[in-house]
């Protein structure tokens, strides 16, 4: 099955592990990969903060790119939930309103094509350890996807998953909501911080990158040991045993 | 009260929310247990997206024939002896009703809760006017002779107060002498209260729908003030935003559904009343019967792209939903309407000049959206705020620079390709061991409160990996 | 179509409507079709499952359900209003009360003859009222009454204890059905009370701390006798 890869800027800026993670787990469930490179950003930060015309530039850049992929896939339930924003924005521009439901119909979070059009659960992933997951408000409320970062983590041997209390709750990211009011955001992802540290988990997973960066970076201001890891690095996990892949359920 | 609780900045309302602790603990345990009785609520009544999309199409349908049903309401109240008044501004809503109350000279009244009338002012007016006003649902009351404290949720106004300081106010003001369990406290309310219902002579109720073809105000509450408000005196006047109509009972019936599961989670709530004046041998209800119908900005609503925003049926259910709401309150809103829902029609009703800043006051998450019984795009039209506030220039010349900064670099590859080789040699003045310590602007908004490690060196990044890695590398 | 108030802004008011929709006044509109549209989550019920659903709701809304049969009515009804601490009762003037033969002792009655201030008085001294439900809804625990000459509006608010009596067969699932009848009702032009009042239980609030207070304008405690 030939994917793109859709990085996400934050990706490319902050966190490569993650875009790394995502690449090595769809090679091994036999995806060929391409990655076009004159992606840059799905333009949710302008166009969130309502800079309507000047998104649209970001936007039909990211149509180009993906122009002639059969699928894009991407580690950001918030990038790929802004994607199938696109249809609506472009609605009635005769040069981009196929465009954008042509880039909807293909996109998926990474997650969610693993399992939804891979139609697997298990990856062979085994992490040993106690984490909880934030699922975030884009891919659930947005996207739509509430089940498959769970699917797949509940497969993980050795990891233990503990639920997350007001999982619902926004962690005060919401992109340039949390660096244009900080002092609201910051009690948000406070709270959120409580919550995680509440569950005991040593592992803070989520399938997205904004998301993480904001709460993982609360908990390390405030010294609290927790890891942050993007669910492509827990699936591309396979430890010691990574050669019983697929072998002793744990 | 008028639409304007409070004259300071967003930001210092803001922080005083943040700073009342006793407040975000009885908004957030308020929150935590209304969603959990929503959800069974709305679980209960079967397919909840089914029950959503009907709800969503009576509002629309009404909205649409809006001019149709008002002008069937007035046939019918007329019909049956009652008195309709449209009235286009707050002033001409508030003067007749000050004119009815003078034409009967009356001065006790009594008030059951009613959004749209704090809207008007017309406490103000009716008490300027001489007249002895009564808030007669608890929390209002509460307020009321809190000289007059804000509401700060539109479903429970006292939300924000605790027992004890209830228990002051009312020893205080009313020479209570119980303790301050709000059983004790209630009853204590019901008695003084119960007086001025049997003494009163006007009664003023809000009015959850109006009834088209019946001539009849729908109200939904669960203390029974609304009723008694509407039994004893013999004048009524009931106030209603222009949009708050249905056709018929049927209507009514599914709207009062989701709004009594989404406010409070009950199936029904305590009391729901369809009235009218009183019909001929009845004994009580309002000899005299009197609607007025408001528009006060809503028709530069009607038709607009915030038409969905008049959907709305005031349950409250984006607020108990609402991480932002939750961690200021409602009072930060500066607004009689609180919460997400405040925050699209509040600049709507009250203009960008005063509340610019509301519509920014949302992490989009979409909680609100999720919620909404009509299903009202919530998310979405405070994006719309934000562009108009946009194409009207009112966001700064600091925040435009750095926006048109981004979209460029965004919907750029060369420029962005420049910006992935420079972002860490560029960060290093501003970080100590990996890690950006201050910045200008929004940078400052993030590592003021989280870490933030130095951007990637190009090297190290996940394009030079992954280009590496598609250049033959491939194992 | 002309307007019997001159004075009340109507015209101009809906015709800002009309022009804020875009359009010229509509002199008719159909209403859409929800019945279509509504999810039926119970399938077909008995009469005995609708009293369980009733039963059930009914804990939910602190409302006491008891089961009574017309040959047992008056010495139920008698036993409640004793452990409601006595004291006067009122009824509506219903006359059903004289179909299953009920009197109370030193009880009350609102009658169109007594007029405004004595029925309030009446029902405002009152430590019990009893009426007859019109219909019942099983699923929100709902008793459904009509104003009229002989059963005014404040009778179902000032007493502090409120006993409704239901007969069997007017209980219906939910207020789908009570809204439909009663709508026939109005479009057939038939006369309907100018009151319509939807009980479910005793009067409550959770005003203050959001904590759940049952009883606080209308009647304290409420009960429903099941015939």
């Amino acid at each position: 099955m030939k994917v793109s890869i859709f990085s996400t800027c934050l990706v490319d800026l902050m966190t490569p592990s993650a875009g790394k993670a995502m690449v090595e787990v769809l090679e091994r469930l036999g995806c060929e990969l391409d990655f076009p490179a004159s992606q840059v950003c799905c333009g949710q930060p302008t166009y969130n903060s309502g800079y309507l015309e000047d998104s649209k530039l970001a936007m039909k850049n990211m149509m180009l790119a993906f122009e002639h992929s059969d699928y894009v896939v991407g580690p950001s339930g918030s990038c790929i939930a802004m994607f199938h924003e696109y249809p609506k924005i472009f609605k009635g521009d005769p040069d981009w309103e196929l465009k954008a439901v042509a880039l909807k119909e293909k996109s998926y979070e990474f997650t969610q094509f693993i399992v939804r059009v891979l139609g697997i659960t298990d990856v062979g992933a085994r992490l040993e350890g106690t984490a909880t997951y934030h699922r975030s408000c884009h891919m659930t409320r947005l996207l739509g996807e509430k089940e498959t970062p769970y699917l797949l983590l509940e497969q993980v041997r050795g990891l233990q998953l503990e639920p997350l209390k007001n999982s619902d709750n926004c962690c005060g990211f919401g992109g340039t909501f949390s660096v244009k009011m900080p002092d609201i955001s910051s009690q948000m992802v406070d709270e959120k911080c409580e919550s995680v540290v509440e569950t005991g988990a040593d592992i803070l997973i989520s399938a997205d990158m904004g998301c993480l960066l904001n709460i993982g970076g609360r908990l390390s201001r405030k010294g609290v040991p927790v890891k942050i890891m993007h669910i492509a690095e827990v699936l591309n996990h396979t430890g010691e045993t990574a050669a019983a892949k697929g072998g002793i359920p744990s | 009260m008028s639409l304007k609780t409070d004259k300071r900045e967003f930001g210092e309302r803001t922080a005083d929310g943040i700073g009342n602790t006793f407040m975000r603990s009885a908004v957030s345990s308020a929150q935590d247990s209304l969603k959990t009785r929503r959800l069974t609520a709305a679980t209960a009544l079967g397919d909840w997206e089914a029950w959503r999309l009907v709800g969503q199409t009576i509002r629309q349908h009404t909205l649409k024939n809006l001019d149709f049903y008002l002008n069937q309401l007035a046939d019918n109240i007329e019909a049956r002896g009652g008195h309709i008044y449209f009235a286009a501004t707050k002033e001409e809503a508030s003067s007749y009703i000050r004119d009815v109350v003078v034409s009967k000279q009356a001065r006790k009244i009594v008030k059951s809760k009613s959004m749209v009338t704090e809207e008007i002012e017309m406490n103000k007016v009716l008490i300027e006017a001489g007249c002895d006003l009564i808030e007669t649902d608890l929390g209002e009351y509460i307020l009321q002779i809190d000289d007059w404290d804000p509401p700060s949720h539109i479903v429970a106004p006292a939300l924000h107060k605790d027992r004890n300081q209830i228990k002051r106010v009312f020893t205080e003001k009313l020479g209570y002498t119980g303790d301050e369990s709000p059983e004790k406290l209630a009853r204590h309310a019901r008695a003084v209260l119960r007086q001025k219902f049997l003494e009163a002579d006007v009664g003023i109720t809000g009015c959850n729908f109006a009834v088209a073809n019946m001539g009849a105000i729908n109200l939904v509450t669960n203390e029974g003030n609304g009723d008694l408000t509407a039994a004893i005196p013999k004048t009524q006047i009931a106030v209603m935003g222009m949009e708050r109509i249905v056709p018929t009972m049927e209507e009514m019936e599914v709207l009062d559904n989701l709004l009594c599961r989404s406010a409070v989670g009950q199936k029904l709530t305590s009391y729901i009343t369809v009235m009218g004046p009183k019909a001929p041998g009845e004994s009580d209800g309002p000899d005299e019967f009197h609607l007025v119908v408001v528009d006060n900005g809503r028709s530069e609503i009607l038709g607009s792209e915030f038409n969905e925003a008049l959907q709305c049926i005031r349950c409250g259910a984006c607020l108990n939903v609402c991480p932002i709401y939750r961690h200021i309150g409602g009072h930060a809103y500066g607004s009689i309407y609180p919460g997400p829902i405040g925050a699209v029609i509040t600049p709507l009703l009250g203009g960008y000049d005063d509340y610019k800043e509301l519509p920014f006051a949302s992490s989009l998450c979409g909680a609100c959206t999720d919620v909404c019984p009509v299903k009202i795009p919530l998310h979405e039209q405070l994006i719309m705020h934000r562009q108009n506030i946009v194409k009207e220039k009112r966001t700064g010349a600091a925040d435009r620079f750095q926006m048109k900064a981004a979209s460029r670099l965004l919907s750029s590859p060369s420029l962005f390709g420049k910006v992935l080789r420079l972002a860490n040699p560029g960060s290093r003045m501003m970080s100590k061991h990996g890690r950006i310590v201050r910045g200008p602007g929004l940078i400052q908004g993030w590592v003021g409160v989280r870490d933030l490690n130095q951007p990637v060196k190009q090297a190290d990044s996940f394009r030079t990996w992954m280009k590496e890695r598609q250049g033959g590398t491939k194992q | 179509m002309t307007t019997k108030n001159k004075n009340n802004n109507r015209e101009s008011f809906l015709n800002r409507v009309a022009s804020s929709l875009g359009r010229e006044r509509p002199y008719n509109v159909q209403r859409p079709d929800i019945k279509s549209m509504m999810p039926d989550s119970y399938g077909t019920l008995t009469g005995a499952d609708l009293i369980d659903i009733l039963k059930e709701q009914c804990f939910f809304i602190h409302t006491q359900l008891i089961e009574s049969t017309p040959e047992i009515l008056q010495q139920t009804l008698d036993d409640l209003i004793a452990a409601n601490g006595g004291g006067s009762v009122i009824t509506s003037g219903d006359s059903r009360f004289a179909c299953y033969d009920l009197s109370f002792q030193g009880s009350t009655e609102w009658s169109e003859a007594a007029g405004r201030e004595e029925n309030i008085s009446r029902s405002e001294t009152a430590n019990t009222v009893v009426v007859f439900a019109d219909y019942v809804l099983a699923e929100s625990g709902t008793i459904v009454v009509e104003s009229r000459p002989d059963q005014g509006r404040a009778l179902h608010f000032l007493p502090e204890h409120y006993i409704a009596i239901i007969e069997r067969e007017r209980i219906v699932l939910r207020s789908t059905q009570a809204a439909a009848a009663l709508n026939r009702r109005i479009e057939a032009g038939e006369p309907v009370g100018s009151s319509i009042n939807f009980i479910s239980g005793p009067s409550n609030s959770a005003d203050i701390e959001m904590q759940l207070v049952v009883g606080v304008h209308g009647p304290l405690r409420a009960t429903y006798v099941l015939i």
